[in-house]
């Protein structure tokens, strides 16, 4: 099969397995896809509620500060663990029928994406009622610098699924393993509070500048609302770069390990 | 049809197949980490599934695989499939190939239609052009009330309809059947032997896994006898369907 051919069979297939993963997540449910708008709404009201009531954060900003951290944080953790199973999950197809097995981790990735872009629309909604009120625009270039971040987080999410759904197959471990490291991730990286405020010197402040998504959350909160509301234009073409290094740095990563394992899929699964 | 007959479509070729079992499977970082420790280790298992297996199907004739349970034929069909790689040995294939087992390719969860959307994805269709299919193939299964309905309700013979359904509306050249039809009831069995002598007119090649003995002797024109995974009989259907009963009946004595 020629290499055009096999594409266009896996675009199909890709296609239908993302329709799947979608509607798999919304069934039975009344509001469907709008929870992916609704529910990071609420989510940022219950910690507005709980930071500014107990611990006084009253900065008029802070909302978007929350909402960005917790779209993008949500996006990530939809991704890779969504991806964990998708392999062993999908064994009634593996060990049945020709099929590309990256296809599942990919699928699952992308099914995030399609969750993401709803989220976005509750950061909008935020943000209209914000210019509405004042004191914040929204510029064309804005969308622009957020579409160029995206092919480097589906990268850096892909990598990641990659590793997981493959180590999965042949150690169940990974699952809850990943779990803790998640929880840990989410405290690492700053979703509610701001490393800035960390003393620069110490070793905390270090650690947490090693996360890659400390730069991905800068770079996105830059990108929304910091380079308009402080007025700072275009976020910084440095921090992009380093962005896409962490995307190749991932699906290498994920690809060495993916490739090493796929030939005892089938007798694991 | 004529010049057709000398095409070859498939050809097997010295092909070996050998799984290597791990002695212990691991699925917990317990069990690997204790494993690690442990001063004798138990060697992986190697099981030969197919030795020195060689056939050929020219286009629009059919081959019929008999043999008894565990022999290699369903691993054989898996391999003409892709689904495997051979150990040994090579398999030249001319053209599409889809293997019909019982849920191939299904997702127990979706619906009837979204599995016939999938199906057609991963033979290579795109959802379009299955909308276009999406009525013969239902219509075919006679499945018009359960279209909405998740596969896992559905009983066995209800998705080996289905897949067969979607396997003849998409004709490939090379269609493989593992032990679908004994499923279905005696009126879809016939009507699935009418469809299969019309496509075979057609030029689809079929590669038959049976226990049917009969049914191998009316539809194939070649059969291949697998025991203890090595090749037995190969030949033309009628003699070697004759020994294989004969074999059958010397074992019940």
């Amino acid at each position: 099969m020629t290499a055009l051919k096999k594409w266009s069979k896996n675009r199909y297939v890709l296609h239908e397995l993302i329709r799947k993963k979608i509607k798999t997540q919304y069934r039975n449910s009344i509001l469907g896809i709008f929870w992916s708008i609704l529910n990071p709404l609420l989510n940022m009201l219950i910690m507005w509620m709980v930071f500014s009531q107990f611990f006084g954060r009253n900065d008029p900003v802070y909302p978007i500060y929350l909402l960005t951290g917790n779209i993008l944080f949500q996006s990530l953790r939809m991704a890779t663990d969504g991806s964990l199973s998708s392999i062993v999950d999908n064994r009634g197809l593996i060990t049945k029928v020709k099929i590309d097995n990256y296809l599942f981790p990919l699928s699952s990735t992308l099914a995030s994406l399609v969750n993401f872009a709803f989220s976005l629309i509750s950061l909008l909604v935020i943000m209209l009622c914000m210019q509405f009120i004042g004191g914040y625009t929204l510029y064309g270039y804005q969308i622009v610098s957020i579409i160029l971040m995206m092919p480097a987080f589906l990268l850096f999410e892909y990598g990641i699924s990659l590793f997981l759904s493959a180590v999965y197959v042949f150690c169940r471990d990974i699952k809850h393993i990943y779990s803790v490291f998640l929880t840990l991730w989410t405290y690492c990286t700053p979703i509610f509070y701001q490393i800035d405020r960390i003393d620069s010197s110490s070793i905390l402040h270090k650690i947490l500048k090693l996360n890659p998504m400390y730069y991905f959350l800068t770079y996105f909160r830059d990108a929304m609302y910091n380079c308009s509301y402080l007025g700072m234009g275009m976020p910084s073409w440095k921090i992009l770069g380093l962005l896409y290094l962490f995307g190749l740095i991932s699906i290498a990563i994920g690809a060495i390990f993916y490739n090493a394992l796929k030939k005892k899929f089938l007798l694991y699964v | 049809m004529e010049e057709n007959n000398d095409v070859v479509l498939l050809r097997i070729k010295d092909v070996d197949m050998e799984f290597k079992i791990p002695a212990l499977k691991f699925d917990t970082l317990k069990e690997r980490v204790v494993n690690l420790f442990k001063r004798k280790k138990a060697p992986p298992k190697r099981l030969k599934v197919l030795e020195n297996i060689n056939c050929e199907i020219k286009k629009g004739e059919s081959l019929g695989v008999i043999g008894h349970n565990g022999a290699g034929k369903s691993t054989l069909l898996k391999l003409v499939a892709g689904i495997y790689k051979p150990t040994k040995g090579e398999i030249e294939l001319n053209g599409s190939v889809v293997l019909l087992n019982l849920g191939a390719g299904f997702d127990m969860e979706a619906t009837a239609e979204e599995n016939i959307y999938l199906n057609g994805a991963i033979l290579g269709f795109s959802r379009k052009e299955m909308k276009k299919r999406f009525d013969s193939i239902i219509e075919f299964a006679e499945l018009q009330d359960f279209v909405k309905m998740p596969l896992k309700n559905f009983s066995s013979g209800m998705i080996s309809r289905l897949g067969f359904s979607i396997a003849i509306d998409i004709k490939p050249d090379l269609l493989l059947v593992d032990e679908v039809l004994s499923v279905g009831d005696a009126n879809f069995q016939k009507k699935c032997i009418e469809k299969i002598n019309n496509l075979k007119q057609q030029g689809v090649s079929f590669m038959f896994v049976s226990h049917n003995i009969n049914q191998v002797k009316n539809l194939c024109e070649h059969t291949l006898w697998i025991e203890n995974s090595k090749v037995t009989g190969y030949g033309p259907s009628k003699e070697i369907c004759n020994k294989y009963i004969e074999y059958c009946n010397q074992k019940k004595i």
